[in-house]
């Protein structure tokens, strides 16, 4: 997702800038951006929106006439995504607003495109073998009325949480659990920022689930990969704690079936969208 | 005649979305979507398979070139599969190769109607793919000052050169789907890879179609002879495309143009508009005609054509001709006998490998290339 929207002028001049989602260090990383400024001057971009890695961030940047652009998003982010936006930022400030800041004028209006232009689509993807209670989770998170009868889900199944998360739209994708969709896993979760590896909490199943782990990281090593212990109303379910040290990664215990519990599972998505993977932590 | 004909693509963040269509009354729902997919991922290589969905009768076309895109076409209770499946496979590679120009100026229902199909790839698009892929090049490479070697130890060599893991046969690939190399057991424990052609990738000069235009197109003639004129041998002091100078002199245009061409004819569009071309000056609308193209993808190959002085365009009479022909020859390499004959001398290769090699000269120089 974006996390923060700068644009600076020909000295380095801050002329916008809006927060969306905690980043790296302000201070610093606002020193750094003007210092990057600088030294985009001495180059030519040529109209294109280019990144570089900083930590667990990635900063995009674009030059137009003596205007810099820039984002600081995540490194799980869909790079054609964020150059898109880019674009649309770039595009709507030098129409509307790039006479404006030249003459020193307020920028009225410029704040509300730029939240029309920042939001950004986040893929969740939601994985686990078959009955474990994906779907159940999907269902949780949408605040629907859960289906009394189980029917496997064919392929994927895809669908948004109803409110958006700061300034992020979740897109959940729901993965068949079913070994024969098996083949399917490594094409679905591409360019996912968090996976929910989902388990039902019995030794057998956390063991097979060890495989998930390996493939998400293989396949999405930006994401960030959190467990759910789920059917913790089952006497025979493990601890959260347990399922997550047999995972090696953080997890979060679940009763699908309960809505209580769907309040504290959008918080758990919120903090992993929001922290990125470098600050994974067990809560 | 198909029931219906729909473009799937699976989008990283939308999931399923289905591009085309035609008729456009023709509704999918999310399952038969999924399992589309589902049958297509069972295969990795370019396929047309068929999968029965939901009562449908679906035939399902993909290739590796582009991942997560579906053509498919839900076939007639009368139709038989094994029938239609060449006319499938050509208007799939087709739909697909347009799709990745410019998604929503597809005419599904032209193409469709007029059963416009896109060939498998020529001999020459096969040749082209040698250059594309570093490591096949390397290997080209390697067999010229060789002629014929172990696979093993190419295997060793190759290896050293990329300091990398690389899969022999991979790299191997489009020097064997072309015919330039042959690998063959001799014996019961060496495998050998036999070098039986060369290729040279050059631009000839266009003379067909200067010929042509000269009898049918005077208004051009003239002017078109001076455009081709001064890309080949311009006044001194220029030096013009010589394609025959050595790598190592600095006016040698092959090394940084090789590529360029390979790209232009691997790319099945190009090549398409550019072979039409061949022959005669065309007005778009006429290798629209010829190829069975959309006249707006057309013209924008014919754009880009011109960007890489391959094409040119005469505004006034708006006529567009050849200024260079890109080709890719294959020729006997008459150099490998001293080799093969130094090789048996110093006991490095065995009799029979070198009679072997001689043979699979022989029979590749008797085909028609």
């Amino acid at each position: 997702m974006i996390r923060s929207v700068y644009v600076l002028g020909e000295q380095g001049n801050m002329l916008y800038s809006k927060d969306y989602a905690k980043s790296e260090s302000k201070a610093d990383l606002v020193e750094f951006l003007i210092n990057l400024t600088q030294f985009l001057g001495t180059v030519d971009l040529e109209n294109k929106t280019e990144f570089m890695n900083v930590a667990i961030s990635r900063i995009f940047f674009a030059q137009r006439d003596s205007f810099t652009f820039m984002f600081v998003a995540d490194k799980a982010d869909d790079s054609t995504q964020i150059e898109e936006k880019m674009e649309q930022l770039v595009d709507s400030f030098m129409r509307d607003y790039a006479n404006l800041a030249s003459a020193n004028q307020p920028l009225d209006g410029f704040d509300d495109k730029v939240d029309e232009i920042a939001v950004t689509m986040v893929k969740v993807a939601i994985l686990g073998f078959a009955g474990v209670g994906k779907t159940t989770t999907l269902h949780l998170l949408r605040g629907e009325t859960l289906p009394l009868v189980h029917d496997p889900t064919i392929g994927v199944s895809i669908k948004k949480l109803p409110e958006e998360v700061e300034n992020a739209n979740i897109v959940l994708w729901d993965l068949a659990g079913q070994s024969r969709f098996s083949i399917l896993w490594a094409k679905m979760i591409a360019n996912a920022q968090v996976v929910i590896i989902v388990t039902d909490s019995t030794l057998e199943n956390v063991l097979r689930s060890k495989k998930l782990v390996t493939l998400v990281k293989d396949e999405v090593p930006d994401a960030k990969v959190i467990g759910i212990a789920n059917k913790q109303d089952l006497p025979t379910a493990l601890t959260p704690e347990r399922v997550g040290q047999i995972l090696g990664i953080p997890t979060y215990e679940l009763v699908a079936i309960d809505i209580s519990y769907r309040d504290r599972l959008i918080q758990i998505i919120r903090r992993a969208i929001l922290e990125g993977k470098a600050e994974a932590k067990v809560a | 005649m198909p029931e219906a004909t729909f473009v799937v693509h699976l989008d990283d963040f939308q999931g399923f979305l289905v591009k085309q269509r035609y008729p456009s009354t023709l509704t999918l729902n999310e399952k038969v979507l999924n399992l589309i997919f589902y049958e297509q991922q069972k295969e990795n290589k370019e396929n047309l398979s068929l999968a029965e969905i939901e009562g449908l009768r679906i035939a399902i076309f993909s290739s590796p070139q582009y991942p997560k895109w579906m053509v498919c076409t839900v076939l007639g209770a009368e139709e038989e599969f094994d029938l239609v499946t060449e006319g499938l496979a050509g208007s799939g590679r087709l739909i697909l190769a347009l799709m990745n120009e410019d998604a929503d100026a597809v005419n599904l229902e032209e193409i469709v109607k007029a059963g416009s199909i896109l060939e498998k790839t020529s001999e020459e698009q096969k040749l082209a793919e040698i250059f594309l892929t570093p490591s096949s090049a390397l290997l080209l490479e390697r067999m010229q000052a060789e002629g014929v070697e172990k696979a093993a130890k190419l295997s060793i060599w190759l290896k050293n050169q990329v300091q990398d893991e690389v899969d022999l046969r991979e790299a191997m690939a489009p020097l064997m789907n072309s015919g330039v190399v042959k690998v063959e057991m001799i014996g019961k424990t060496a495998e050998m890879v036999f070098l039986v052609k060369d290729i040279f990738g050059y631009r000839a000069p266009p003379v067909e179609s200067i010929k042509k235009a000269s009898h049918t197109l005077p208004a051009i003639a003239n002017q078109y002879n001076e455009y081709v004129t001064s890309f080949f041998s311009p006044p001194p002091p220029n030096k013009g495309y010589n394609p025959t100078l050595p790598f190592t002199d600095p006016n040698s245009p092959i090394l940084e143009d090789r590529e360029k061409i390979s790209r232009l004819l691997a790319d099945s569009l190009n090549y398409m508009v550019l072979d039409a071309l061949r022959t005669e000056p065309l007005t778009a609308g006429e290798v629209a005609l010829k190829t069975a193209l959309p006249e707006s993808i057309v013209k924008k190959v014919l754009w880009s054509l011109e960007a890489s002085k391959v094409a040119v365009h005469f505004e006034d009479e708006d006529i567009w001709a050849l200024l260079t022909n890109p080709r890719i020859e294959s020729f006997l390499p008459e150099y490998v006998l001293p080799m093969i004959k130094k090789k048996v001398s110093e006991k490095e290769i065995t009799p029979q490998i070198a009679r072997r090699h001689l043979e699979l000269l022989m029979q590749s120089c008797g085909e028609p290339t």
